[in-house]
């Protein structure tokens, strides 16, 4: 019996230790066979083009009801009042992007890929400035990295240095030889380096132009930018959409076709451009947005819902197949009309010739980028709505004509509290949010996500507390 | 007790004489069926037929020993006798009872040294419950179910003894093991909009069930490691038992209604500023239908809440046959369950077949082998867009007309009429599980065991969910623009190897120790496929092929443990008893270096009243000790840092790559949960009354959280160690049985418990950790949050400004006075303050049986209290004017409170949209400008005592079944379920969470699937 014991033991501990040693291999199974521990700069690339697109979507889709551009068909809907909302994933899409876009900088580096260094180098400059643009002090110094995981705010004006610094190196890299091309993989230019480095320079002119509020405001810099910048509608930084995947504009048009109602054109931006508020009416209007089933345009105004009217047929709305709004059409970044309405004002003070024609040259740009006939693009511009001689030309109306050709662009939203929304007869919109006394927005509230996570770190803010260069 | 009956060593045979016998209940005389008559000290026996007869060869000199699950034992020496008639005496709540615990293994209750708590298969099925984990509400103390809604085949959360985690995703729930072999019993809700999918466990068929066992502390479980760190529910199946083969039959039809509607007002109808206009979006800002009438004199106003629901039918079929001889036994059973929910359209159902069967080849070797088949689903309706369309809805429709001749959809206000979604944006699953078990038993010797258990629970669950495009049609408002279809498939894989070796000594009429040494080997393989085709290129033909964008996911899991461990238990005298438990794990899931972990556990009995003289009134007396130890793993592939690439791509033929948002620390290590529980069992009156008391206390240290960080950081989530979270509470049980007669019987059981929890710590630089949140308007958004120091469950929201509030205090005191601002409204206070609890504070429930002659009644009450919830509906009532309280909505009013300076507000206010009364624009009114911003508003006291079950039966008797003569038994039943007694909560049935038994959420209402009561109607036959 004791034997026996002795003898079940052993085979038992036997099996125990053979358990043991297999056990190592056995268990070594925890690689994820789902995720690459590496990416590609390529699949980088691809999907920081792709989201920069998105985010200038995602902005724009924002601010456009600020800018009255857009108006909800319901009464008092919050994004018309400027309420507080919470943008969580405005945010995380635009730190999602920067991310990745640290990712390719480093990898770049490293691997001496020049290009996608500089590019990567613009696409972070870009992204950064449109979160500066809407919330101001943000993080960056410690953030990408995991250095931390309660990562400091910056100063929105030392971020805007940061801009400024990454748009030169990206400038810098992009000029260099590289045995590692970008191609395809690059929606905006398809690996174009010197389109690339135009759009540095433009971007250099953009965010330098954001300064016109403060005493850091640098014309001539500016134009110089602008001179290396882009020289027409063909180095426009645009992301065209996908069949697999339409333009998210053309989303809200079929939706709304469908009677999930959005992309309803403001009151404002109707009157504007029918002959209302300025008696000329703009030939570019078909091309943008849909009218009524009587073949008029009327919007809503912002704050009052469609009131009577019908879910369709009745209001000017967006509408497929238009110049912004067509399945494949392309989401734009950064055009050549912008940088000719940022060399007019630029030059306002020092070449009022030059910027007089830079206004022309900016509404000309963007009409033939819509496609507008030539002998349309005549006719409004030399109207003498928009033709008011040298002498007369204000800056007022260059921030009309650029409110105009940055349709549903986030740039937009900057112009305006630039221009303290200053444009003729523009109006807060009905049932404003009380907390804002009467005032328009000047800045998004920072989420949610980033008060629960973030909490102490997070700037106490209201709505009305202004982008250092809105000062 | 079978192994035990099976392990006696095989007598000499000596002269042989027969005897026979009638076995029968000492209380009521009745026959007593399946009792075991065993010859003491041998193999041999027999079993007592279903008149209580039984026949047996013996030696002349030998004792038999008549045995029965709920009765003693007891012990008749032959002395000559050729009839022995035998009354068996009830053994109340047994303290000789058995229970199964870890690894299948039966011990009897009095030898452990923690809770357990034994519900009976009748009790499952007395409930009438589909599913097996709300079938065990208000009858397990400290046992917290909770239904997520009333959605046919919705799942029901189980958690014992509080939540253990930090990671607000964590499964907190016990593992679920099925005649010794572990199930899976996640919830995996859906992707989109919630839709009330079910909890795996709802797959068992609730008639198969001979025992269910609640294993609460880590005492219980750890044996079976790491998957039972929140403890286990252990499910017993029934067995044939030896003799005739019987059958029975079980037919039940049960009726649904909505159990509690909100408050709604029925005065104001559709507009916006109190004007009227039939094709507003806005369904109850209007005029009140008195003026409404007086432009469209037959417009009205519909209870469209109550239009909407239909009644809902439960039909329940099942069947089994069962029998056997000494040698071997079965059971069968196929079930069918169909259900149709109160929502239109929703329905789900299962049937299942099950084979049990065990073979004894020898003495020394025998086998049993269980195995069921399930297949089960049903479509699942979008319940919370579904109710969200509700409030956007106009009552001045026929809610039910919503579909016009050419199958588009009428609609008022561009509103989505809900019914016409629920009908056409079908959800529908169909699981198809086998979970099957083998178990080896050899036997050399008296003192060995050698048990090989293995077992697999293998399911695939197909999903296809269709929002259809456009018709087509002219005019049509169709679900979607462009339409979809996803069709989803899951396949998991578990398999369990067990081998344990028992040794068993009896060193002497007081020395009894057993050692169990064993390997347990767990895999699960899991991977599920999702593709969605977008936008249809012809409507109405729905098919991937047919959709003309197609995206695709992909993930696969594979997840390895083995584990060893050893068992000791020691028993002296049957008075003290001592179980020393030690483990080891090794999981594929850490960092290689960190896998390994090792854990033991100690528990002590002590039969005091068997030790010391004690006063007669004291029957019995126990007292337990324990003290454990349990480690825990994580999932697979969350260490370090990973890309993915976003399921847009391919675009344009190329595929992008982001960073994955989830970082896992390099060096995580497991968690550690250490709990100590001490008890005591009394018994009083001849054991006609009981007290069971329990006190324990559980800290989980090291937890392994993924943390949300800023997504500035580069990640959205980290995942790491950190954080401790304890757990103490008590536990109460008393059972009675006040009245004991021929006729008439009464027993009734309490039990309630009372939980207290703390996140101890978190981890520096974290101060919060959100659990879940849900959405309020403008403002009125919920967060629940972990905060250091606090109770899990807290709900953080906005509030009004209180006058003299701590700055420094995060939560809200209520009886501070509002103050109110110039505007002459209270002042909103947007700084997140804690404004409740969705954990409860005390569970329990009531329950008694009483029988009188051939009738018998039971009914069960339970309990919370001390939790409350943030209502989403009330939220959207209060912004869509259909709360009652939205009455005074044209009213004047000074709020109560106190001005910025302190002085009482004496400024009047009108609630109403537009101008009001006194000249000033009030925009969008009080309820929209003010009251839906306010969190505050919405979080109530979400207690409850619901009468559970009720059900009164009447079992037929000999003048019936004699006159039928292949019948048996037969009994008719009716019986309620889930009618809610008293709750202060306006709004549908509090008990209803929109996360899913899956999530830890519990305390967002959202705008859940309505909870249900029910009516059943039940028939049972035994031929």
């Amino acid at each position: 019996m004791k034997i026996l014991r002795k003898t079940y033991s052993f085979i038992a501990i036997a099996g125990l230790f053979l358990t043991f040693t297999a056990c190592e291999d056995y268990l070594d199974i925890n690689e994820n066979p789902n995720n690459p521990t590496t990416a590609p700069l390529s699949g980088l690339m691809v999907n920081s083009t792709f989201e920069t697109a998105q985010n200038t979507f995602r902005i724009g889709n924002t601010t456009s009801n600020y800018v009255q551009y857009l108006a909800s068909p319901n009464q008092g809907s919050a994004s018309d009042v400027m309420d507080e909302l919470s943008f969580n994933t405005t945010w995380s899409s635009l730190y999602n992007v920067m991310t990745d876009l640290n990712d390719m900088i480093l990898e770049a580096n490293e691997t001496g890929a020049s290009h996608y260094e500089g590019a990567g180098q613009i696409l972070m400059a870009l992204n950064l400035a449109m979160t500066v643009d809407a919330f101001g002090d943000a993080p960056f110094s410690e953030s990408f990295n995991f250095e931390t995981i309660t990562p400091a705010y910056d100063d929105d004006a030392a971020l805007y240095n940061r801009v400024f610094e990454l748009l030169e190196n990206g400038i810098a890299n992009l000029s260099q030889e590289t045995d590692l091309p970008i191609g395809s993989d690059d929606y905006i230019y398809n690996g174009d380096a010197d389109q690339w480095i135009k759009f540095g320079n433009m971007l250099k002119a953009r965010y330098a132009n954001h300064l016109s509020k403060t005493d850091q405001y640098n014309p001539t810099e500016i134009l110089a930018a602008i001179d290396a910048g882009f020289e027409s509608n063909e180095d426009n930084a645009e992301v065209e959409y996908f069949e697999e995947e339409f333009n998210p504009w053309a989303n809200v048009a079929i939706n709304n076709e469908n009677l999930i109602l959005g992309g309803w054109i403001s009151e404002q931006f109707v009157e504007a451009t029918d002959g209302t508020t300025f008696g000329v009416e703009d030939p570019r209007l078909p091309y943008m947005i849909g009218t009524t089933d009587d073949g008029e345009y009327i919007g809503v105004p912002n704050g009052e819902g469609r009131g009577s009217a019908a879910e369709s047929g009745e209001r000017s709305t967006l509408v497929p197949g238009d110049f912004y709004t067509s399945e494949q059409s392309p989401v734009l970044i950064a055009t050549y009309a912008e940088q000719k309405f940022i060399e007019a004002e630029a030059a306002f003070e020092i070449d009022k010739t030059r910027s007089y024609n830079a206004y022309l040259e900016g509404i000309r740009a963007h009409m033939r980028m819509l496609g507008v006939e030539q002998s349309e693009i005549d006719a409004y511009v030399n109207s003498s709505a928009v033709s008011v001689g040298e002498d007369n030309f204000t800056i007022d109306h260059i921030f009309k004509e650029k409110w105009v050709a940055m349709f549903l662009h986030p740039e937009a939203w900057v112009d305006a509290r630039r221009h303290d929304y200053d444009y003729e007869n523009f109006d807060l919109p009905a049932n404003l949010n009380p907390d804002l006394n009467g005032q328009f927005i000047r800045r998004l509230r920072y989420p949610d996500s980033e008060i629960g996570r973030n909490g102490s770190n997070v700037p106490d803010v209201t709505l009305l507390d202004r982008i250092f260069w809105d000062e | 007790m079978a192994l035990l009956a099976f392990f006696q060593i095989t007598g000499v045979l000596a002269q042989q004489t027969e005897v026979t016998g009638t076995v029968t209940v000492a209380s009521d005389g009745m026959p007593l069926p399946g009792v075991n008559v065993l010859v003491k000290g041998t193999n041999d026996g027999t079993v007592t037929d279903m008149d209580g007869n039984y026949a047996i060869e013996v030696a002349a000199d030998a004792v038999l020993v008549f045995s029965s699950l709920g009765f003693e034992n007891q012990e008749q020496a032959i002395e000559g006798r050729s009839v022995i008639n035998v009354a068996m005496i009830e053994d109340m709540e047994g303290l000789d009872e058995v229970v199964v615990t870890s690894l299948g293994i039966e011990r009897e209750k009095k030898a452990l040294g923690y809770a357990v708590q034994e519900i009976q298969g009748e009790d499952i099925t007395k409930t009438n419950q589909p599913n097996i984990v709300s079938a065990l509400q208000g009858q397990t103390a400290g046992v917290q179910i909770t239904n997520s809604g009333g959605a046919p085949g919705q799942s029901a959360r189980i958690i014992i003894r509080g939540v253990n985690s930090l990671d607000p995703n964590a499964d907190n729930q016990p593992l679920f093991v099925i005649d010794g072999v572990p199930v899976d019993n996640s919830t995996t809700e859906s992707g989109s909009t919630p839709r009330g999918l079910s909890n795996r466990a709802a797959d068992i068929n609730p008639n198969d069930i001979e025992s269910m066992n609640v294993l609460k502390g880590a005492a219980a479980t750890a044996l079976y490691g790491v998957r039972a760190a929140n403890g286990a529910v252990i499910i017993t199946t029934k067995k044939g038992k030896a003799g005739d083969v019987r059958i029975n039959v079980n037919s039940s039809i049960g009726f649904e209604e909505v159990n509690q509607y909100p408050e709604i007002q029925d005065v104001y109808g559709q507009g916006f500023g109190g004007v009227y206009d039939p094709n507003s979006f806005w369904p109850n800002w209007g005029p009140s239908i008195d003026e409404i009438r007086e432009i469209d004199p037959d417009a009205q106003i519909n209870d469209i809440w109550r239009d909407a629901m239909r009644t809902g039918i439960q039909i329940d079929n099942s069947f089994n046959i069962s029998g056997g001889n000494e040698k071997a036994n079965f059971y069968a059973s196929l079930n069918n369950l169909d259900q149709e929910g109160i929502i239109p359209f929703s329905d789900w159902g299962r049937t299942s077949a099950r084979l049990n069967g065990e073979l004894k080849f020898s003495d020394q070797f025998k086998v049993a082998g269980n195995m069921s088949y399930t297949i089960s689903g049903g479509n699942r309706v979008p319940h919370d867009r579904f109710m969200e369309r509700m409030v956007y809805n106009t009552p001045m429709q026929d809610i039910n007309d919503y579909i016009n001749e050419d199958g588009t959809m009428k609609s008022i206000g561009t509103n989505t009429n809900p019914i016409y979604d629920a009908r056409f944006s079908t959800f529908e699953d169909e699981v198809n599980r086998i979970i099957g078990n083998l178990n080896f038993t050899y036997s050399p010797f008296e003192w060995m065991d050698v048990n090989y258990l293995i077992g697999t629970d293998f399911y695939t669950d197909s999903r296809t969910e269709i929002t259809p495009g456009p018709l087509g049609i002219e005019g049509e408002v169709p679900l979607s623009s462009q339409g979809f279809i996803t069709e989803t498939r899951i396949d998991s894989r578990d398999i369990n190897s067990n081998l344990f070796i028992t040794l068993k000594k009896q060193w002497d009429d007081k020395w009894n120790t057993t050692l169990r040494v064993g390997n347990d080997v767990f895999e699960r393989d899991y991977e599920r496929v999702d593709a969605t085709g977008e936008n249809f290129v012809i409507p109405q033909f729905y098919d991937l092929s047919y959709a003309s964008q197609i995206s695709n996911s992909q993930d696969k899991r594979k997840k390895r443990l083995v584990g060893l461990y050893g068992d000791l238990m020691v028993d002296y005298d049957d008075m003290l008893f001592l179980n020393i438990t030690a483990r080891n794990d090794w999981t594929s899931t850490l960092p290689q270096g960190n896998n390994s972990f090792f854990y033991p556990s100690v528990n002590l009995g002590f039969a005091f009243t068997e030790a010391f003289e004690m006063p007669e009134v004291l029957s019995y007396g126990k007292l337990r000790a324990s003290y454990a130890e349990v480690g825990k793993d994580t999932d697979p592939y969350r260490i370090g840092q990973t890309y993915t690439s976003p399921g847009i791509f391919p675009l344009g033929g190329e595929v992008g790559f982001t960073r994955f948002s989830q970082f896992g620390d390099l060096g995580l290590k497991p968690e550690r949960t250490t709990s100590i529980e001490l008890g005591t069992d009394l018994r009083f009156f001849g054991n006609r009354l009981g007290i069971d008391f329990t006190w324990y206390k559980s800290n989980s240290k090291d937890q392994i959280i993924p943390v949300p960080v800023s997504e500035s950081s580069g990640f959205s989530t980290f995942i790491t160690n950190a954080g401790e979270i304890e757990n103490q509470g008590v536990e109460f049980i008393i059972t009675g049985n006040p009245i004991r007669t021929e006729d008439f019987t009464w027993n009734v059981t309490l039990n309630a418990a009372y939980n207290q929890n703390e996140v101890v710590s978190i981890r520096e630089g974290i101060e919060q950790i959100q659990v879940g949140s849900q959405y309020g308007y403008a403002g009125s958004t919920v967060t629940m949050q972990l905060i250091e120091g606090e109770a899990y469950g807290n709900i953080f929201g906005s509030s009004y400004e209180r006058y003299g509030a701590d700055a420094n205090n995060l939560f809200l005191n209520e009886d501070l006075p509002k103050v109110i601002g110039e505007n002459g409204f209270p002042v909103r206070n947007g700084n997140q303050l804690i404004l409740g609890n969705t954990t409860p504070k005390w569970i329990g429930g009531l329950k008694n049986d009483f029988t009188y002659k051939n009738f018998d009644l039971s009914f069960l009450i339970d309990f919370r209290t001390g939790l409350e919830q943030y209502s989403q509906y009330d939220n959207f009532f209060s912004a869509f004017g259909i709360a009652e309280y939205t009455l005074d909505r044209n009213e004047t009013r000074v709020f109560e409170g106190v001005l910025a300076d302190g002085t009482p507000n004496t400024q009047e206010v009108w609630l109403g949209q537009g101008e009001g009364p006194d000249g000033r624009d009030y925009g969008a009114g009080y309820y929209r400008n003010n009251y839906r911003t306010v969190s505050e508003n919405f979080v109530h006291d979400a207690s409850f005592i619901k009468l559970r079950n009720i059900s009164l039966g009447y079992n037929f008797g000999d003048n019936v079944l004699d006159a039928i003569s292949f019948l048996e038994t037969a009994r008719v039943s009716v019986a309620a379920n889930n009618i809610i007694l008293y709750t202060p909560w306006d709004g549908f049935d509090p008990e209803s969470f929109s996360a899913g038994a899956g999530g830890n959420a519990t305390g967002f209402t959202g705008l859940g699937y309505p909870g249900v009561q029910s009516l059943f109607f039940t028939l049972n036959l035994g031929l």
